[in-house]
Order: C-alpha cells, then structure tokens, then sequence
C-alpha cells in the first residue's frame, strides 16, 4: 500500500509538473534583432524566457518585454567571458532548460576581413564570440538541457557560412563566414555527442532579416525579412527538430543549405 | 616588319628566359612532418625551395637537407607573427612564387578541445595557427604569387574538416573548427583573387606518419602511409590543379572530396 501510495504521488508529480511547469529558454544575445524577436516569440507562448545579453542596463526594448512578461527574466551574459558563463550556469543549476539558443554573434568590422588589410584582432573577435562563445555556453548549460523535457540546442548559422551557394564566388566577410562554417561543423560534432543523451542540436540560419547587424554593420541594400517572420520560421524549425531533421542548417523558410 | 620581327624575337627571349627559370615554392612549417617533405621533394624536382619554420636554429634535418640542395633557402617565419610575415615579404618583394603552400598547422592539445574541457587558450591557438596564420601568409604572398607563372596557393586540410561527412564526436572539436574555417578562407581567397588568374588548392594529406599524426594515434601512425608518399600525391595534385578546379578539396591520392 504504502508503495503504491508513492507510486501514485510520484505519477502525480511527473505529470503535473509536466502539465503545470513551462518551458524554459535560455537565449544569448537577446537584447536585440533576432535574439529580441525569440524572447518576444517564446514570452507570448507563456515560456519561461532567461533573455540574456552584455548589457541588461542598456536594453529599453528587452526590458520591456520584461516588464510586460514577468517570465522574461533578464541576466547578464558576455558569452566571451568564461566567468560570466559560470556564475549564470551556477545560479541556474540543475533547473532544467528545455532550448538553448546560441544567438549571440557579431558581424566585424568589414575592413579588417578583407584581403589586403586583415587585422588578427577582428580576427579572434569574430572567432570567440561566434564559435569559441557557443561551444563554451553550449558545455555550461548542457546538463541543464540534458535534465529538460524537449533537449535542444541551437546555433544561428548563416546562408555566408555555406561553403556551396550563393556565397560560393564572392570574396570578403573572410571571418564572419569562417566563423559561421565553423561553427557548423562543430556544433554537429557536438550533436554527436549529446546524441546519447537524446539531446538535438540543429542549425538555423535567419535569411536577410532586417537587423542592425545586416543593415548598419553590413550595410546591405537588398530586400529584407522582418525579424519577427524570419524568428517565426526559424522557430518552426526548431519545433520540429529531429536527430534527423537537424543534420543540416535549415533557413528561415524551410529551406535546407548546403554544408 | 622589322619591328614586328623585333617583337617577335623579344617576345620569344622573354619566353625562353621564364621556361628556363626554375619554378619557386615556399613553404611553411618546413621543419618537419609533410612540410619537410615538400621541400625535400620540390628540391629534388629542381625547384627553388624557400623552406620557412618557426625556429631555423633548431631545424637540424631542415639544415641538413638545405647543406645537401642548394636550391633550399631555409627562412624564418612564425604565420603568427606579423612583423615576420612583412619582413620576409619584403625581402622576396618582386620575386615571382609559384606555388604557396600553407602546411603549417597544429592540432592542439587532444585536452581541451572536447566538450566538457574546453580551452580557451587552446582554441585560439589553433584557429590562429590553422586559419588565421593561413590568411595572413597568403595576403602577404598575394603578389608574388600573381607575379609567378604557376600562380598557386595551396592550404593542407583534414577530413576533419569535411562536414558532410559527419565527421565525429568525441575529440578535435577545434582542429575541426578551424580546418572547415580554413576551407571557407581559402574559397575566399581564390574569389577575391580569380581576376589575378590565382588558382587555390585545398589538399588533404590522408593519414600520414608525422609527428602530429603520433600526437594524435600514437605508435599506431606506424600503420599509416610515410609521409613521403602522402607528399608525392599531393604535389601531382597542385601540379593538375586548373582554374576550373580551383577551391575542389582533394585527397593526396587525387580522389576529390566532398565540402
């Protein structure tokens, strides 16, 4: 009797804490364009959102949201600080993080990729942040996700990170485009690694969304998405990640890239 | 008519004197491995061989080989340290360089580079030697290279570095990175230098018994195939590279390889 007793509490435990218990995202570099977008998307379907970028006290527009949506906790996060990473995996340990999205990126100063006067220092600055900063925060909230009820990780690639495509002819952004086909490569080493946990990490890459990133810093001039359509399909995606469907990056709309 | 002959006579003399020029290649990371098996092999083919490493001094077999072939230059050159790269650019500035090839490279400490135990300063080291070294040489060559008759530049990858292929979990997660990041330079650097007529070659050299193979495998690289023939291969390989097959990865055996 007694065991049944526990059985039975304990089934009613497991299923109303699945019932009853949100899921948690934890995003980098939410405090703008594509990160903001996600924080917005996953706060307006009741997620328990952990928005974290550098600056928490310079970001009007997150907190916001977070004023609006008290499951949007704010939390600072230098993804190319290892000691920032600990202390927010520490605060956040052994709670239970269902997706893990690796947004955090930076473009770099277009000069000092260019072939003729390429500058170590862009450099190591796009190379931390885009592919150093996922794998460091990706193996600091791993168990987090591993312990979750969905397991999935995600890294914003790009259409530039594809060694066959559009891009395929096209010189400059050496670091930027670098940085992204590496992160591809590695965070699929990473997948097979997390495979036994049954945790999926997949790819995505936002089109030309209209963000401060491709519009100011990469100055581009043609036609673009609107951040919140590119962050719903690449959402879309994520929601219908598989071992197998995250093989390769998938674009915004549906569109598998090349490698 | 006269001065047509007189053309014609120049024009042939011009001919003659660059088909009598012995080719020039310069190497990095000349002390040992592959890379000293490039020099070796383009000496004796009669090539002048500008043999670069990062310490001379300590490069006894390099020495060595240079004392037997004196068509070998043994140079210093760190591809980290920008000063040495300017500096021995300019020593060479105006003398034509065929074939480049970027073979230093470094695998990184197996710690430190697997999920769980990542390195900061291992990672930079290796995207510096492996991407950024590449670059920074190749920028600095540029116009000797263009000024040659051959015009090639080479860059030694890794299966590791194919991502179709799944590649593996487990280890390498940054010599992974940087190859495929490396791969994604080098269709950069054959993009923004095809209007030179520069034609780019990306080569894997198979397992070979090298010291950074037994870094990796141990005793067990006896098993592979001497570094000797992985060199023969691969230097038919730049020897048939075109501009149609320029940026095509290929194995030292000429088997082309997926991206």
């Amino acid at each position: 009797m007694k065991r049944f007793l526990a059985a039975a509490a304990l089934m009613a435990a497991l299923v109303f804490g699945e019932a009853g218990q949100a899921a948690t995202v934890l995003i980098t570099g939410s405090n703008r364009g594509l990160g903001l977008e996600f924080a917005r998307l996953y706060a307006a379907r009741s997620w328990d959102v952990i928005a974290t970028c550098r600056n928490p006290g310079g970001t009007d527009d997150l907190k916001a949201l977070s004023a609006e949506r008290p499951k949007v906790v704010l939390e600072r996060l230098d993804v190319t600080d290892q000691n920032e990473i600990d202390a927010l995996a520490e605060k956040y340990k052994s709670r239970s993080i269902d997706l893990l999205i690796n947004n955090a990126g930076v473009l770099g100063e277009l000069t000092g990729q260019s072939l003729g006067s390429f500058d170590s220092d862009e450099f190591r600055r796009v190379m931390d942040t885009n592919v150093y900063g996922a794998l460091t925060v990706t193996q600091a909230f791993k168990d987090n996700v591993i312990a979750s009820e969905h397991k999935k990780i995600v890294a914003m690639t790009s259409v530039a990170g594809s060694l066959v495509g559009p891009w395929e002819n096209i010189g400059g952004l050496y670091y930027y485009r670098a940085s992204k086909s590496a992160l591809n490569n590695v965070m699929r080493a990473v997948g097979i690694d997390l495979k036994k946990h049954g945790v999926v990490v997949g790819l995505v890459a936002p089109g030309a969304a209209d963000t401060d990133m491709l519009r100011n810093d990469f100055k581009y001039g043609g036609p673009m998405v609107p951040p919140a359509e590119s962050v719903a399909g690449m959402v879309m995606a994520i929601d219908r990640f598989t071992q197998e469907s995250a093989k390769n990056p998938i674009n915004y709309d549906g569109v598998i890239l090349d490698w | 008519m006269r001065y047509i002959l007189i053309a014609l006579l120049l024009t042939a003399g011009l001919v003659g004197a660059k088909t009598a020029e012995a080719a020039t290649v310069l190497i990095t990371g000349s002390n040992r491995g592959l890379g000293f098996e490039f020099s070796k092999q383009y000496a004796e083919a009669g090539w002048d061989v500008i043999a670069t490493c990062r310490t001379p001094e300590r490069a006894d077999e390099l020495k060595a080989l240079a004392n037997k072939y004196k068509k070998i230059t043994v140079e210093r050159l760190d591809v980290l340290d920008q000063d040495e790269i300017d500096a021995l650019a300019a020593k060479y500035k105006g003398k034509p360089i065929d074939v480049l090839i970027n073979n230093a490279g470094v695998l990184g400490d197996l710690e430190g580079q697997t999920l769980g135990t990542f390195d900061y300063g291992n990672f930079q080291r290796v995207m510096g030697v492996n991407v950024y070294g590449v670059l920074a040489v190749s920028e600095a060559f540029r116009e000797h290279v263009a000024a040659s008759d051959q015009k090639k530049i080479v860059g030694i990858t890794s299966g590791a570095g194919i991502i179709s292929r799944g590649g593996g979990g487990g280890q390498l997660h940054f010599y992974r990175a940087s190859k495929v990041a490396l791969n994604m330079g080098l269709k950069g650097v054959a993009s923004d230098l095809r209007d030179r007529d520069v034609v780019v070659g990306i080569i894997a050299p198979g397992a070979a018994d090298t010291d950074m193979r037994r870094e990796l495998v141990g005793d067990l690289a006896a098993q592979d195939q001497e570094a000797a023939d992985s060199v023969a291969g691969m230097i038919k390989v730049i020897a048939d590279l075109t501009q149609a097959t320029s940026t095509q990865p290929y194995n030292y055996d000429g088997r082309p390889m997926p991206w």
